[in-house]
């Protein structure tokens, strides 16, 4: 049984139906899905039990009635599993994971920017890459903005203090 | 067809003071310009040098595109210089912001903000092509001081 | 870039300051007691305007965003892409990948030797290692036609092949940066102002490097052994042996050796590159319209791990682009060395993570004690560090 096939296995061992979808896209790629109420448990296994102790990043994206998130984490540097989430577009909020993972909260930080998801426990969500004059609740990522819109938003309100 | 000795003379002679601002490209035209000043290249024995305020500048050198976020920090920069000022804008990021279009944070070229003299294309401009930018401003120069 | 200090007091609100700094150190006395990072400086909104091209379009987008591993960025995007579409680029391909690839691995650890170089005041060895880079660019011009931005990377393959001519000059090149890479370290290990600023300076333990996530020569100089070339590998980086360079003393210095030694190691994969080149086609053609996947893509930036997610939606477009650059992955480890060390290190200490950011050229130092808060400039900084040094 290749690592991946053994990771794979674990998973679903121990999590069961929790694990709402997992496959291995190729070597060293796989990508799995689970309900929110889940991911934090899910992920503190995989660091604590599987060895997944590196971080490489989190993924956000405009799903449509949803966001989706992706927690992406390294074994070994060498095998990365996609974690995959959603939570309601009207009501983003996900636990914070930096208990777990301490560089997750410069990631935290940027989907919050970017999607506007709030990352409950993450003490600082201040703007990581958007300016201070950039327009409130304006989230660059959603599909539901347009880059003119964007342009004609900063025309008007950008570059002043 | 520019005379480049006597422009080396007149440049030696007034030793331009060139402030450089990275509006937030890439970096790639940074260390062309940067390039542009080391051995290789030898841009010192134009007598250029790079300093740090605006107040003592003559010519202000911008890579990089026209961002929201600096868009105030180099006016201000440009305001605090001295007349007669110029400036080049070097890469088409600074010539027009071409390859970042459709990024929301960019604003384009930095003619959009005040007037540029000389304009060096490139993506990244070679330290040649900028050394001949930087000709073709003494040139201009030396021409409105007469 | 002005030269001068604003003072203001502390409040609520930092009524003098306009542009958001990148960097927020709180200082007590001479130490850093914590640091606040922001780095909207160069924020463009490029993920965005990647789901508003085709995927070629990309390609170029990926290229600028960040002119020093600008073939880093494009080679782990077509990766992606290339995974979307269920496409193998050619062998030869796959070679001529890891050549262009380590030639910017040394054009970039080069530069950044010079700029550190700089950063401690011995502008006569930043001089002479510029001077030298330029043998790589030359060779970097020769293989894709420009010194910056080599556009060699399309979705399928690489757009120019190398020839016998070609790779002779490389071969040539490589021993003239081999010869003066060994005299620079050699330089380096003995000179006294460089092992005074750089030794026990910016501290990073092993255990500190894996919890706070550092990627590239920062972790490898705090002796992880970890390289996605090695660990993930990519293009034909599982066909060439090559070593995975890894320091223990955790310090600035350390970072200075695992660079230095990258470069040379970097010109042994490329002469091995070379040697077990195969023959054939450089690309294949591709489709514009992807189907509905998903990819995750990695490869070893010169600065650590860079990934790219693609989600793709059946159409020429991607439906979602991420991008993560290793100098985001590094900073919590940077803000973890900068806490308890000296003002007088931070140039130093931030040169050490070899930060993509267009230049931080400012940062705003706020004195607990004084209860105030000064802009200064990098310059500042640098005068300050040096200054410190010759009195201590």
């Amino acid at each position: 049984m290749s690592r991946e096939e053994e990771i794979l296995r674990k998973l679903e061992e121990k999590f069961g139906e929790k694990i709402k979808g997992i496959r291995i896209q190729r070597s060293r790629r796989i990508f799995a899905e689970v309900n929110v109420e889940d991911l934090k448990d899910v992920l503190r296994y995989a660091k604590d039990e599987l060895g997944f102790d590196h971080i490489s990043t989190i993924t956000g994206e405009d799903l449509g009635e949803a966001l989706g998130l992706i927690y992406h984490i390294a074994y070994e540097n060498s095998i990365e599993l996609s974690i995959k989430t959603r939570i309601p577009k009207n009501n983003p909020k996900i636990v914070t994971i930096i208990d777990l993972y301490p560089p997750a909260g410069i990631y935290e930080r940027e989907v919050h920017d970017l999607l506007g998801v709030i990352f409950d426990g993450n003490p600082d969500l201040s703007p990581l890459l958007l300016p201070d004059n950039w327009p409130k609740d304006v989230y660059p990522l959603r599909k539901d903005v347009s880059l003119e819109e964007m342009r004609a938003l900063i025309e008007k309100g950008g570059g002043e203090k | 067809m520019m005379n480049i000795s006597s422009l080396l003379k007149w440049a030696r002679r007034k030793s331009p003071w060139i402030i450089h601002f990275n509006t937030g490209g890439c970096n790639g035209c940074d260390i062309e310009l940067l390039a542009a000043l080391t051995p290789k290249y030898d841009v010192e024995r134009f007598g250029i040098l790079l300093k740090g305020s605006p107040r003592h500048a003559d010519i202000l050198a911008v890579t990089g595109p026209v961002t929201n976020q600096t868009k105030d920090r180099l006016l201000r920069i440009y305001e605090q210089m001295p007349e007669p000022k110029y400036v080049i804008a070097i890469g088409t990021c600074a010539v027009s912001g071409a390859p970042f279009w459709d990024c929301y944070n960019v604003i384009g070229g930095v003619d959009k903000l005040f007037p540029v003299d000389v304009y060096v294309p490139g993506c990244p401009p070679r330290p040649e092509a900028i050394i001949q930018g930087f000709a073709k401003l003494f040139k201009k120069m030396e021409e409105e001081e007469r | 870039m002005s030269g001068s200090t604003i003072r203001v007091i502390i409040g609520p609100q930092h009524p003098a300051l306009k542009e958001p700094e990148r960097f927020i150190l709180e200082t007590e006395g001479e130490y850093v007691v914590d640091v606040k990072v922001r780095i909207g400086y160069i924020h463009r909104g490029i993920e965005k305007a990647m789901e508003n091209r085709t995927y070629l379009q990309g390609l170029y987008l990926s290229e600028r965003v960040c002119g020093i591993c600008s073939d880093a960025h494009t080679t782990c995007y077509v990766q992606g892409v290339e995974e979307l579409l269920g496409v193998e680029p050619p062998p030869r391909s796959r070679f001529i990948r890891v050549v262009v690839a380590e030639l910017e691995r040394i054009h970039s650890h080069l530069l950044w030797l010079g700029v550190a170089a700089h950063e401690i005041g011995f502008d006569t060895l930043f001089m002479y290692v510029w001077r030298d880079r330029e043998v790589v660019m030359d060779l970097l011009e020769l293989v894709s036609g420009n010194r910056v931005n080599y556009a060699t990377n399309t979705i399928g393959g690489v757009r120019r092949d190398l020839n016998d001519e070609r790779i002779q000059k490389i071969v040539k090149g490589l021993k003239i940066l081999e010869e003066r890479t060994k005299e620079y370290l050699k330089m380096i290990e003995k000179e006294q102002t460089v092992l005074k600023r750089t030794t026990n300076v910016g501290i990073l333990s092993k255990s500190d490097a894996i919890k706070y996530g550092a990627v590239g020569p920062t972790t490898r100089a705090s002796g992880v052994k970890r390289d996605v070339r090695a660990d993930d590998p990519y293009a034909a980086y599982d066909e060439i042996p090559f070593n995975v360079i890894v320091e223990d003393g955790c310090d600035c210095l350390a970072r200075i050796m695992v660079r230095g030694k990258e470069v040379l190691e970097s010109i042994n994969i490329i002469r091995e590159a070379l040697k077990r080149m195969p023959s054939g086609e450089i690309r294949v053609r591709v489709k514009p319209r992807i189907p509905p996947a998903e990819a995750l893509s990695r490869v070893e930036a010169p600065r650590g791990e860079l990934l790219y997610y693609i989600r793709s939606n059946g159409t020429d477009k991607p439906e979602r682009c991420k991008i993560r650059t290793p100098t985001l992955a590094n900073i919590p480890a940077l803000c973890k060395m900068l806490v308890g060390g000296y003002i007088a290190d931070v140039p130093i200490v931030l040169a050490g993570i070899d930060p993509c950011f267009a230049c931080m050229d400012r940062v705003l130092i706020v004195d607990r004690e004084k209860k105030r808060a000064d802009v200064w400039t990098l310059d500042m900084l640098r005068r300050y560090g040096r200054e410190w040094y010759q009195r201590h």
